[in-house]
């Protein structure tokens, strides 16, 4: 690839003079597009405005200056979702272009501070206070309505995880290497069950094509669930053999979506899955002991699983 | 020395992934992007990241399968000739890499060959120090060569990185241990070498016969930036010294030039910035902000008023403004810059954006719920949130 390409290739007649003319100055570098240096200073801006304020309104409860401050945040949340309603379109079952390209931070910012807010007013009048989990919940739900109508899958995604720590499991891949991915027995199985019925309503909700491009991100967080549960039931329980056909139709299920949407990274989880099932499986029963044997087991398996991806390759191919 | 890879495939595939860009971009039609495909064919295996990911781990697996064998058949066998056997074993790989995989399969970064070239590095590069018994000097230039010879020959970028790497801790501890007046110019000596460094690499991005390396040489820019960077800010210096050479400061006492490395802590960023707009660099740009944020901190972590939290909320709402502002303010080109995103990064991908959003903001809210039984909800109930999901 070098500046001459595009030139190159309107000369053999592969684009036209004035799509050429529109590509010739972006490949030289003439215009420079900075969308995602300020997109990115969008979201640091998020990202450090809300955990400020998360921490700050906790602090000096009570003075009149913390009054002034929780009212200045109202006053913010409702100015974000103001321009959201003025300015954005209406709802629609099809996916939505942003009307600026700052629309989706200003609904993002707006549905933080909200929450923020409401969350510390349910901590000083405690409304809630027999019933903690609720405030999840309605966190959830408030997520999920801003998700769906401002076609926002950053709220969505939050909306998700708020859902799941409802049912007290957590979707972080922060907790699964510091070892508290389930802190209390049994959330193993809530997981899965949690996984499977969510995945199920996105399934319909796409049949009845609804915000189609949110399925993938549903399906994600379904599957990470699904097997994050699946395989620490595999390790922990007697039921090992129950999980480990539950982790082959995860798997096949994730194959089938993999297949269906040309979306290779349910694929990535259906084999790394897979495998570790079946080598606990091969384990448990006829590779008791001999390193050696081990080593050969990589070899081959790792080995033969190279040689069928290369062989097949047009079948992994994206579109 | 040349790469492995044939160049019309080489060039073709880099034309091909320009113009699947500019389709997903709309700049061209989907018929244009298959006539291009067929007039520029390539046939390298290189398949998409996922299937490359995976493939990668499927090698490191059988690859440690293969090393725990012949470590069982030839472990016991003593130092000397395990040395050399690493070595042995390691190019080893480097050729089967080279003329099996590349010349003869056409892989072309396919996560097997990634997987064998770093396998092969490492035991290159631990056969070869083992046998100069872990001299440091020896292995910090073994690194530099193995990995500089991967890097050129293979177009890797990991690589790359791990070279330019070792050369800039080679510089250090050859400074290092000639002490004395040598340890007090280390900063000056890494911002002149990858100043230079940087020059040097900005003229060869203009050949036109190095084209190929052009990843590998936008990579060096700005690791030679961030070190040149590095090098001259206060708080890098300043705990440096104290930890590495000894330096003890009491009371009053400021490291020495300590004006200079202020002086240099805030003119660098700005001055990237300035390059950055003028000349329309991007990388010099991204940089430059990168180094901006670091230079507050540096402040803050010397002249900090407590108060981290007032901190980030107004430091959040600085950005955000600043970031909307220039929304605003490029809603027309100007200067050449613009806010229209026309050329899709391959690593902006809504959905991974969604994914990074639901790990880093938790919303404020659960933390409250599990806090509040343990006073300490006032403190963490907000900041601690993103742990609680």
């Amino acid at each position: 690839m070098t500046k001459n390409t595009p030139r190159e290739l309107f000369e053999k007649g592969l684009i036209r003079e004035d799509q050429f003319n529109k590509i010739d100055v972006i490949n030289s570098g003439k215009v420079v597009s900075v969308f995602y240096e300020l997109q990115t200073l969008l979201y640091l801006g998020v990202l450090l405005f809300t955990s400020g304020v998360g921490i700050l309104i906790y602090m000096n409860i009570g003075s009149l200056g913390h009054l002034i401050s929780i009212f200045a945040l109202i006053l913010l949340s409702i100015g974000c979702f103001y321009y959201a309603f003025k300015k954005g379109v209406a709802y629609s079952n099809d996916s939505v272009k942003p009307v600026t390209p700052y629309f989706d931070y200003v609904v993002l910012l707006g549905a933080l501070v909200f929450v923020s807010v409401a969350g510390y007013l349910q901590f000083q009048f405690g409304i809630l206070n027999e019933n903690l989990e609720l405030v999840t919940l309605i966190t959830s739900v408030f997520f999920f309505y801003i998700a769906y109508r401002f076609d926002h899958l950053g709220v969505l995604s939050l909306a998700i995880t708020a859902l799941a720590s409802f049912w007290s499991v957590s979707i972080s891949p922060q907790k699964w290497y510091s070892g508290t991915f389930f802190e209390t027995a049994n959330l193993h199985v809530v997981a899965i069950i949690f996984g499977v019925s969510v995945a199920a309503i996105a399934l319909v909700l796409e049949m009845k094509r609804i915000k189609i491009h949110f399925t993938f991100t549903y399906l994600n967080f379904c599957s990470l669930l699904f097997f994050a549960g699946a395989i620490t039931g595999l390790f922990i329980g007697e039921w090992w053999f129950a999980y480990l056909l539950l982790i082959y139709g995860g798997c096949l299920f994730a194959y089938v979506m993999a297949m269906k949407r040309k979306s290779f990274l349910f694929l990535l989880y259906a084999f790394i899955c897979a495998y570790i099932g079946t080598t606990y499986l091969l384990e448990k029963t006829i590779l008791r002991d001999a390193i050696e044997i081990w080593f050969l087991y990589s070899i081959f398996s790792c080995g033969g699983f190279i040689y069928f991806i290369i062989k097949y390759k047009n079948y992994f191919k994206q579109k | 020395m040349n790469h492995a890879y044939n160049e019309v495939n080489l060039y073709n595939l880099a034309v091909i992934k320009e113009s699947k860009r500019w389709s997903s971009q709309g700049l061209i039609e989907e018929v244009q992007l298959k006539n291009i495909e067929q007039e520029y064919p390539c046939s390298f295996y290189h398949p998409n990241i996922i299937i490359r990911i995976l493939l990668f781990i499927a090698t490191l697996f059988a690859l440690s399968g293969v090393t725990g064998l012949l470590a069982l058949l030839f472990g016991k066998l003593g130092e000397g000739i395990v040395a050399t056997g690493c070595l042995m074993y390691g190019t080893f790989s480097f050729v089967i890499l080279d003329r099996v995989l590349v010349n003869q399969y056409r892989h072309y970064k396919s996560g097997v060959t990634e997987a064998l070239l770093y396998h092969a590095c490492g035991f290159a590069i631990v056969g070869l120090s083992w046998m100069a018994d872990f001299n440091t000097y020896f292995v910090l230039i073994t690194c530099l060569l193995v990995f500089s010879y991967a890097a050129v020959r293979f177009l890797d970028l990991l690589t790359t990185v791990a070279a330019i790497g070792s050369l800039a801790g080679l510089l250090f501890y050859a400074c290092y241990e000639a002490g004395g007046i040598f340890q007090q110019v280390i900063p000056f000596v890494f911002i002149l070498c990858f100043g230079s460094v940087y020059v040097i690499t900005r003229k060869l991005k203009k050949h036109n016969h190095l084209k190929f390396w052009l990843l590998n040489m936008m990579i060096v820019e700005v690791i030679s930036l961030l070190l040149v960077y590095a090098a001259g800010n206060y708080l890098v210096v300043r705990e440096l010294s104290i930890n590495l050479m000894n330096l003890e400061l009491v009371g009053g006492q400021d490291i020495p030039f300590a004006f200079l490395f202020y002086a240099l802590t805030i003119i660098v960023p700005f001055a990237l910035l300035y390059t950055g707009i003028k000349h329309k660099d991007v990388l010099a740009l991204r940089v430059s902000l990168i180094a901006i944020a670091f230079t507050v901190f540096t402040f803050k972590y010397y002249y900090g008023f407590g108060h981290p939290e007032i901190t980030l909320t107004v430091a959040g709402a600085l950005l955000f403004g600043i970031g909307m502002l220039l929304f605003n303010y490029l809603k027309k080109m100007r200067g050449g810059f613009t806010r229209e995103n026309h050329l899709a990064e391959k690593w902006a991908n809504l959905n991974l954006q969604a994914f990074v959003i639901s790990q880093t903001l938790g919303g404020n809210q659960s933390g409250v719920g599990s806090q509040i039984e343990t006073g300490g909800g006032g403190k963490f109930g907000g900041g601690g949130s993103t742990d609680s999901f």
